[in-house]
């Protein structure tokens, strides 16, 4: 059982990421005309992503500096999950802004080509910054256990460790002292730039006054709040299913952390709360527009469902309720709801203010000189075969959501009743199957907004109406999905690797453990040489 | 050679809505569909009997504080010191579109490669005279991916010609000139005239000026 699993996970991420690769050639090779973004829609979901997975790191990271700097022993066994946590998640993130440039073979000039007044060229350099210090800290907390395993470990495997060990070869209690005071000195460093990080990725938004929905001061601390809560979300969601930690720990733990989540999240409620009281009672009109769209538009489920229900109500409930704030597999999930609920807010956060035409009639000046007959961007035969290749990969996607959800009910058959686990799941695999149906735009299905059609059927998925681009309305093309799959299949199987090759989750070393390292003859070795 | 100031005024009272600059904005710069540096916006107001359409043609304001130029994270774009034109060099242009979610006016766009017709007809294949260089929209060579934007026609007034819109408005609603001439054409018209920019509020001192 447990090795089907696995496999199964395996295949799914191998197929996800092997068609996100796909995707991500036709993407290099036609350039952004394979998106559905417009001349009003410049930033779609690539930016919405990139902010997420920028917010995941930075609130991994945060709850680590918790542990390392603010002296949190409860939560150090979670350390450097968090810490690993927090650079696969700025991998994905700076793989997205770098997918989502016009130019993305000249994404290194942003470090010759200066310009100290943009956000954005200081946010470059905090990521950077931060990339240091978090891969820094993060090898001296292994540093340990590196060498120790690469003395115990045979063959490859040895050699990585080795490799990865820096030639360092000292884990005396004062070298373990020393390291430790390393990482607070780095964590310390750590929190105004992971603050700085994501901070300012909230800056990068809240300086346009253009857009009314952005130009707020509480703006960059949203994304603060909800970088804390989804990172916080992200490890607790880890630590419940994947832990290696023993069943008691790992309670305790995942409550502790479960606790801080609802906290987090309960703060970021608040704030989010204010500023959409505030806009609607200033009722400016492009700044209630955007609330409109928001709520009423033809998204709404992103606000209601999926950032208000999946995000926020259901796991607050769950992390409150007294008969759920003590399973682990219960608070387990209520992370997972807040990791994917987040995405909604990062959604809501980019697209919404920019549909609005920033100049009345701008959208509709221009339509009758756009060209009359609607041109495929791709060849029709490959889009045939694209066409396979991605109703196949989304076949499999929903078989192993629906394996994963049947899963989910064996375990926690025994606290709720089955019947009522197995309804959800298929009530689950309705509306994901309802949702594929829309992001795909299967015959029939189709949206019509301002008079217009915005995008009808799976042709326009991939080649792209000339109309289109004067659309205020944007929903990813196919190819945005898979890229955007792929990425995070690629970053999910960075992780599942990491967390499998790396010491991420060792306990202290034992007397007789220590004495037997010693006695090594690869370290009796550098003794001598000393 | 004394500063210039580089301003348009547009007489809302002479306007047609012919689009005619449109159009010769979209043939001077070789621009690929949905990108318009200028365009004509539409209004019906009152009801009938007593009905009326407005016009408001926009274009890039070139403004005295261009909200666009500090956010370029690589110093793309930016307010020439002699002229107040704002350019974008599509050498250095990574194409990340912060600027156009910056600019108040919609007035940037982004190229996304498509063009017209398939294969390219002989005015399409044609070569942009953008900033004085030729410019050959293919295999996604820039100005295709980076931000593309009004610039006031700059290779033609370097060779001592008016603004193709300019030019080519039929009942002379659109004038250009230089601000910091007070004999200017454009300087008088607002000296007599009323005048309004759009989006005063935001301090982004258009240069851009309409007159009713």
């Amino acid at each position: 059982m447990k090795r089907g699993i696995t496999l199964a996970y395996w295949v799914v991420l191998g197929v996800t990421i092997l068609i996100g690769a796909l995707a991500l050639v036709v993407r290099a090779l036609d350039g952004l005309k394979v998106t559905n973004l417009t001349q009003i829609v410049p930033w779609g979901l690539w930016v919405a992503l990139y902010i997420y997975f920028i917010g995941l790191s930075a609130g991994s990271f945060l709850l680590s500096t918790l542990i390392y700097v603010g002296g949190v022993k409860r939560f150090e066994p979670v350390g450097k999950i968090a810490m690993f946590t927090a650079f696969v998640a700025l991998m994905a993130g700076l793989l997205f802004i770098l997918l989502d440039l016009g130019h993305m073979e000249r994404f290194w000039t942003v470090f010759f080509n200066r310009n100290p007044n943009s956000v954005l060229e200081w946010e470059i350099h905090f990521y950077l910054l931060y990339m240091v210090i978090l891969v820094a800290e993060l090898w001296l907390l292994m540093r340990r256990d590196l060498v120790r395993w690469s003395q115990e470990k045979k063959g490859w495997l040895g050699t990585l460790y080795r490799l990865m060990a820096l030639n360092s070869r000292d884990i005396s209690e004062k070298a373990l002292q020393d390291d430790m005071r390393l990482v607070k000195l780095l964590g310390l460093i750590g929190i105004p730039v992971a603050i700085g990080v994501h901070g300012g990725t909230g800056a990068i938004f809240a300086v346009v006054k253009a857009r009314p929905y952005w130009y707020t001061g509480l703006f960059p601390l949203i994304f603060i709040t909800s970088a804390l809560a989804s990172g916080g979300a992200l490890l607790t969601f880890i630590v419940a299913f994947f832990s290696q930690l023993e069943e008691k720990a790992r309670g305790e733990l995942v409550g502790g952390l479960g606790k801080l989540v609802a906290a987090l999240l309960g703060v970021d409620l608040l704030f989010i709360a204010s500023e959409f009281l505030i806009g609607i009672y200033g009722a400016i009109p492009d700044h209630l527009a955007t609330y409109n769209t928001i709520m009423f538009g033809p998204f709404w489920w992103v606000f209601w469902i999926l950032q208000l229900g999946i995000g926020a109500a259901l796991p607050l409930i769950l992390l409150t309720h007294k008969r759920t704030n003590s399973n682990i597999t219960w608070i387990g999930l209520a992370g997972a709801m807040i990791v994917v609920g987040i995405v909604g807010v990062r959604l809501n956060i980019v697209i919404p203010p920019l549909t609005r035409p920033l100049v009345e009639g701008f959208d509709t000046a221009y339509i009758p000189f756009t060209a009359a007959a609607s041109l495929s961007a791709l060849p029709a035969t490959l889009d045939q075969i694209l066409s396979y290749i991605t109703w196949a990969g989304g076949l499999i996607l929903l078989v192993a959501l629906g394996a994963l959800i049947l899963f989910a009910a064996q375990k926690l058959g025994a606290s709720i009743g089955q019947p009522a686990f197995y309804a959800a799941g298929i009530v689950a695999v309705v509306v994901i199957v309802f949702l594929a149906i829309r992001v795909v735009g299967a015959p029939g299905v189709s949206l019509a907004v301002n008079g217009g059609t915005a995008w009808s059927g799976y042709a326009d998925m991939f080649a792209q109406t000339d109309s289109a681009r004067q659309n205020g309305l944007y929903f990813p093309t196919l190819i945005e999905w898979l890229t955007s799959a792929g990425v995070i299949a690629f970053c999910v199987a960075l992780f599942s690797i990491g967390k499998a090759l790396l010491p991420l989750e060792t306990k202290e070393l034992s007397a007789e453990e220590m004495e037997r390292a010693r006695k090594s003859p690869w370290l009796a070795r550098t003794e001598v040489n000393k | 050679m004394a500063k210039k100031r580089y301003a348009m005024v547009i007489d809302l009272k002479r306007c047609v809505d012919c689009d005619a600059c449109t159009i010769a904005c979209k043939q001077e710069n070789h621009t690929p569909p949905g990108v318009a540096y200028t365009r004509v916006l539409r209004k019906e107001v009152g009801e009938y009997p007593n009905v009326r359409r407005q016009f408001l043609p926009i274009l890039c304001n070139h403004c005295e504080h261009p909200p666009c130029v500090p956010v370029c994270p690589v110093g793309a774009t930016w307010k020439r010191e002699q002229d107040g034109i704002v350019v974008v060099d599509y050498e250095k242009c990574i194409g990340c579109r912060y600027c156009m979610t910056a600019c108040p006016y919609g007035a940037r766009f982004f190229d996304f490669g498509e063009n017209y017709s398939e294969p390219l007809n002989v005015f399409e294949a044609q070569a942009s005279n953008e900033y004085g260089k030729q410019w050959n929209r293919a295999n996604g060579n820039s100005p295709i991916g980076n931000v593309r934007k009004c610039t006031f026609c700059v290779h033609r007034l370097d060779k001592g010609l008016e603004p193709a819109c300019v030019q080519t408005c039929m009942p002379k609603a659109r004038l250009f000139g230089d601000l910091n001439d007070p004999d200017s054409e454009v300087s008088r018209l607002l000296a007599e005239r009323r005048s309004f920019v759009l989006k005063e509020e935001l301090g982004t001192g258009p240069n851009v000026y309409y007159i009713t």
